[in-house]
């Protein structure tokens, strides 16, 4: 019974390690401290609140700083994963990066046709989705 | 690869929470070793060999006929 309790307390979590899973909530954590960065100074600058000058520059940076955070988060996790997610993050890592590369580079072709013209911000967004759908066929292809 | 991972974890009648704890990985990964989709590092080949007390040629079967 001990051994049972011991065995789901270290599998309570999807299947992954207690180590893996206070990782990636720090990953989350500082994702969520960057969107709140991202989003207030975005406000503040846009509505012109603060005075012209250093200020501006530092509400700027601030998402900055918070992304340094989410990389060392992130490098941490990879560092320290199990070793199948580390696998599986790899996979998506490459779907995500490889996949919006090469949606971008092919894409003008599309434009030139008629298509609607895409931003850098729209880069992001196909990387984040093509870096999840490479979690979920990972994490699929293992479980 | 082959392995006979799921027979020696059978015989000392443990879940796969219970082997993935005490080689400190997923749960996840005890279960892709066991059907085959994933081979693990050496090191944790080497650290379930020492967990069932046997050598890691006695748990792996790498497939290829071995010349007398």
């Amino acid at each position: 019974m001990a051994e049972e309790t011991r065995g789901r307390s270290w599998t309570r979590c999807g299947g992954t390690t207690p180590r893996d899973r206070r990782n990636q909530l720090r990953v989350l954590w500082t994702m969520a401290a960057w969107a709140v960065c991202f989003v207030a100074g975005s406000l503040l600058i846009e509505r012109e609140v603060l005075p012209v000058g250093a200020g501006r520059w530092t509400v700027a940076a601030l998402p900055c700083l918070a992304a340094v955070l989410v990389l060392v988060a992130y490098a941490r996790f990879l560092r320290e994963a199990d070793e199948l997610q580390r696998l599986v993050q790899l996979e998506a890592l490459a779907l995500g990066f490889g996949g919006a590369f090469f949606a971008f580079m092919g894409y003008p072709l599309f434009e030139r046709l008629g298509a609607p013209t895409l931003d850098v911000g729209d880069l992001g967004v196909v990387m984040a989705l093509l870096y999840s759908l490479g979690g979920l066929l990972g994490w699929r292809r293992y479980r | 690869m082959r392995n006979r991972l799921k027979v020696l974890r059978a015989e000392r009648d443990w879940t796969q929470a219970r082997l993935a704890e005490e080689l400190e990985v997923s749960r996840q990964t005890v279960n892709a070793i066991e059907t085959g989709k994933y081979d693990p590092s050496l090191p944790l080949a080497f650290r379930i060999a020492r967990l069932f007390g046997q050598s890691i040629e006695e748990i792996f079967l790498d497939g290829v006929e071995r010349r007398p």
